[in-house]
């Protein structure tokens, strides 16, 4: 459970507006956060930030009103002063054409499951020394460059209102490690991302190996340029989470579908609107993912499906669209889930989908994703990182940068198969606080009809 | 504690740090760092947050080599050096080429950003009743949604380094957007929108944001272009001249100028993240970037959020030329890679900072950002003069998607809107425009500059970049532009799928 001083204050200052007869919301976060920045084959920035943050909303019939504070909590002051802007802000606030929901801790969180004291306090140093290691085997292998990031840190996540006396509390660790090696003549760029969730999840072999099984591939054949139009396509971890996240955005949440706007709006819940082989759901108790117990409304957080067996199962409503359009929140107001796409049933390995897949492009990465159009579920994307050719059922030549312009239902209407082992994919970004986000995906998926816009001449 | 105070303890520390071994150390506490978020979506008060940080971020540079801390508890400032030097000790034992400060430039100074009514003394209740009045106006039956949104900020930033400089800056900024949407006969949502933009002179207050001129008048005007879009045919796909209004050339110039002559990237330090950039070092003061008519300077925009005084390594703000007459002439960036960069093009290409160092909150350390990259005014006139030469060609405006190669050397747009132009007029309006080209064939393809009188200057709220990420705000003055034989829309909508 968080530091006792700081749940006193906080308990405090719920009691007292409870008793002035005010609808507070109170949560806290803290972050010990370092990261170490690769840069031209050394470490170009190497970082820490000791955090802690506080988020005050006051509801007051249809008008609701928020503060943030990030600064040091030491006093009970401060508290009420946070709680008295939020207020004001309240107060002012133009009432809302609906009744907005209150936060209620349905059922106490206390959960430490996640932490590992040695991951919070794996040091600088000894994330240097392991990239140095890395860099060190692999450098006079080729006219090589690396770069790359290591973020490691604890976050804690405190959660309580006026409504009870419940709280929720997690504490947790996570890392991300992502490491590029350019070929400085050719500019062809490999990269090996590892998600982390205690000290001992990242070796510097199991690294090396991974970029030794790209590495002939590209080294030994010339980029190819594949064509424009409908395409085998083989997608990799990060591609994979990608296309998954792009159908939630613009076909899973509640409001869009009200307004219309999500390229589910014409279906119902019941109607197949995708392959029989697609299974999506938000679920904290995948192995593979951070597992959020709880969301920023106290709603207890269970499996809750979107997809099943291609079939339309759930639209995920945040307090405000539940509010809005008379739906029940779906425990959904937090900044990430704890999505997955259920393996399939082909055979484990990426040896064995490259096999399957005959001819295709491998192509485990999109980048510069962009959705210019959410009601046809269509967006763009390009490949980047270790994206080959695979000709019969063998990689065989590095692909030049090519841009995929399709819609999440017809990706997810083409499978044609996808890996029965699922990998994590860490989604985690480090803009503002500190936020563990992980996604569990097949290690392959295969999909026919891939529509290819665009074909670049270089990587 | 005190401003005094803080400055008493980090000069303190600075001593220690440089008795540890450190060339250089520095420090900025953001004494208050205040935001306020509103947000209207379809009149409902989606967002009323008010947000407050404090704290203090110090960096120091220890045998060439980086290391930073931050902490928002300030009886805590010297184990945040003790971390900083922790963490440049551990960068050093995977050493590349040594960082470097140059010669010391000690400046002492205060930065106000121009500001008659500070947003922050308006009260919430005034706020509302002026964006629920641009709300009222944007309403209609076929208007499907609405959105109204405005975003004020307010620093106080205290800054000293190990040279004695000790400058500080009082920065204020708002930001605002409206936009509404509505499905086509299609189905797809077609959207207009315009953001709080200026002429780039004036003040930074309410009083900006209250100027019909520049934000609140043209909500008529979205609204019908939105009619228009809406019953609109897309664009067919063709090279035709194509000519880009303010409210799309800043994210052409952002995208395709600014990011990659940016220093850290061109130097490969933003490669596994944010992506790398097509200039090489060598190139800087040879390379054809544009046409003659490409002028491009990294300019001190009295009215912009790329405006601060001092950079966040405590160097006043300069402004000077990127590109000249077409030749790239400089790059944006901080002090500490220079060195790097002469040694790598073999030859002094760059000689002093390009005031570019900039964090965005205490707990970021400095990188090499975009300030206001500016184009500068031509002289072909006015955007119907440019209209008027051109005969066949579309106009277009407001970015909706884009897709840029990781070295910005090819690129994708899509917009809100395209108008096309037959034989000197504007005939009809097209919907989902979209254009791509190579970035150096683009830029010297650029045959028109309007005149002073089509010159705006738009704001970017959220530039992202580094790990950690940060997100930036900062300005682009932009005439109207046209280039000549772009391929617009989908080259590939013509052959079989
Ligand atoms: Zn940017």
């Amino acid at each position: 459970m968080l530091e006792n001083r700081i749940r006193e204050l906080l308990g405090r200052a719920r009691d007292e507006a409870r008793k002035a007869g005010m609808n507070v919301e109170l949560s806290f976060h803290r972050e010990q956060s370092s990261l170490i920045r690769l840069g031209n084959s050394s470490v170009a920035l190497a970082t820490h930030e000791a955090l802690t943050r506080l988020d005050v909303s006051v509801q007051d019939g249809r008008k609701v009103g928020s503060f943030s504070l990030t600064a040091d909590i030491v006093s009970a002051d401060q508290l009420r002063e946070a709680v008295h802007h939020a207020a004001e802000n309240c107060r002012a606030a133009l009432p809302k054409d609906y009744d907005p929901i209150f936060g209620t801790v349905e059922e106490a969180v206390d959960d430490s499951a996640g932490y590992d004291p040695a991951l919070e306090a794996l040091s600088a140093e000894a994330k240097t020394d392991l990239c140095a290691d890395i860099i060190k085997k692999l450098k006079p292998r080729g006219r090589y460059d690396f770069s790359g990031s290591w973020s490691t840190g604890s976050t804690e996540m405190y959660y309580t209102t006026t409504a009870n006396d419940s709280e929720c509390y997690r504490r947790l660790t996570d890392g991300r490690f992502v490491m590029v090696l350019k070929e400085q003549d050719k500019k062809w760029e490999l990269q090996v991302e590892l998600s982390q969730k205690a000290a001992a999840d990242i070796r510097a072999a199991e690294v090396i190996a991974a970029f030794d099984d790209l590495r002939p591939v590209y080294e030994q054949n010339e980029g190819f340029a594949t064509t424009i139009g409908r395409q085998r396509v083989l997608f990799g971890p990060q591609a994979i989470a990608q296309l998954v996240g792009l159908a939630i955005w613009g076909g899973f949440i509640g409001r869009s579908w009200e307004e219309k706007r999500s390229w589910t709006a014409q279906n119902k819940f019941g109607d197949r609107i995708l392959s029989e082989a697609v299974t999506i759901v938000d679920d904290p108790a995948n192995p593979d993912v951070f597992s959020m117990p709880f969301d920023f409304m106290g709603k207890r957080r269970r499996r809750f499906a979107v997809v099943e067996r291609g079939v339309f199962k759930g639209l995920l409503y945040d307090s405000a669209s539940a509010a809005r359009y008379g739906k029940k929140p779906t425990g959904h107001d937090l900044a990430s889930g704890d999505f997955g796409l259920a393996p399939g049933d082909g055979p484990a390995g990426l040896e064995a989908g490259r096999k399957l897949a005959g001819d295709a492009l491998y192509v485990p990465h999109l980048h510069y994703i962009h959705l210019p159009d959410p009601t046809k579920g269509m967006f763009t994307g390009s490949s980047r990182f270790n994206a080959m050719r695979v000709k019969n059922g063998e990689f065989v030549a590095p692909i030049f940068s090519t841009r995929v312009t399709d819609t999440s239902p017809s990706v997810f209407n083409n499978v044609v198969a996808m890996s029965s082992k699922t990998v994590t994919h860490n989604e985690s970004a480090t803009y503002g606080r500190r936020t563990p986000d992980a996604m569990s995906v097949p290690e392959w998926l295969l999909c026919d009809n891939i529509r290819i816009t665009d074909v670049a001449d270089s990587f | 504690m005190t401003i005094e105070q803080v400055a008493t303890a980090v000069r303190g520390h600075f001593d220690r740090m440089r008795t540890a071994g450190c060339g250089f150390a520095d420090a900025r506490l953001y004494d208050e760092d205040a935001s306020q978020r509103v947000v209207l979506y379809d009149g409902n008060l989606e967002s009323n947050n008010r947000g407050l940080e404090r704290g203090i971020g110090v960096r120091v540079l220890y045998e060439g080599a980086w290391g930073f801390a931050a902490t928002a508890d300030l009886d805590t400032i010297g184990a945040c050096f003790d971390r900083a030097l922790t963490n440049a000790r551990a960068a050093a034992r995977l050493p590349g080429f040594p960082k470097e400060m140059g010669p010391a430039r000690p400046a002492k100074g205060e930065y106000r950003a121009p500001v008659v009514k500070d947003p922050f003394e308006v009260p919430l209740a005034e706020k509302l009743a002026f964006l629920t009045g641009i709300d009222e106006r944007l309403k209609d039956d076929s208007v499907k949604q609405r959105i109204v949104h405005a975003r004020f900020q307010r620093r106080r930033i205290h800054y000293w380094n190990t040279e004695g400089t000790d400058v500080s800056r009082f920065v204020n900024n708002t930001f605002a957007t409206m936009m509404v949407m509505a499905p086509d006969k299609d189905g797809r949502t077609q959207r207009r929108s315009v953001e709080l933009y200026s002429d780039g002179s004036g003040t930074r207050g309410w009083e900006w944001l209250t100027n019909p001129d520049w934000f609140s008048g043209h909500a008529e005007r979205i609204k019908r272009e939105l009619f228009e879009v809406v019953a609109a045919e897309p664009l067919p796909p063709g090279r035709r001249d194509l000519i880009i209004l303010p409210g799309q050339g800043f994210l052409q110039v952002h995208e395709t100028i600014g990011h990659p002559l940016e220093l850290d990237r061109i130097l490969g330090y933003e490669l596994s993240f944010a992506g790398g950039s097509h200039v090489r070092p060598e190139m800087i003061g040879t390379l054809r970037y544009g046409s003659d008519k490409l002028n491009c300077r990294a300019g001190v925009t009295p009215n912009s959020p790329g405006t601060f005084g001092f950079d966040d390594e405590g160097t006043p703000q300069r402004d000077y030329y990127l590109i000249k007459q077409g030749i790239l002439v400089n790059v944006l960036s901080s002090r500490t890679d220079l060195a790097e960069a002469n040694a790598k093009a073999g030859s002094e290409v760059v000689s002093e900072s390009g005031t570019a160092a900039r964090a965005c909150a205490f707990y970021r350390t400095p990188i090499d950002r975009m300030t206001n990259i500016n184009i500068e005014p031509g002289e072909d006139g006015t955007l119907n003069d440019i209209v008027a030469a051109t005969e066949n060609g579309i106009i277009v405006d407001v970015p909706v998607s884009w897709s840029i190669g990781s070295n910005r050397e090819h690129f994708h747009f899509g917009t809100e809107i395209a108008w096309e132009v037959k034989d000197g007029r504007r005939t009809r309006v097209f919907k989902n425009p979209t254009y791509q080209a190579h970035t150096l064939d683009f830029w010297r393809s650029l045959d028109k500059v309007g005149d002073k009188s089509t010159w705006l200057l738009q704001s970017v709220p959220n530039c992202g970049k580094g790990e950690p990420n940060q997100i930036m705000e900062l300005g682009h003055g932009i005439p109207v532009m046209r280039f000549k034989d772009v391929q617009c829309g989908e080259a590939e909508a013509a052959t079989k799928e």
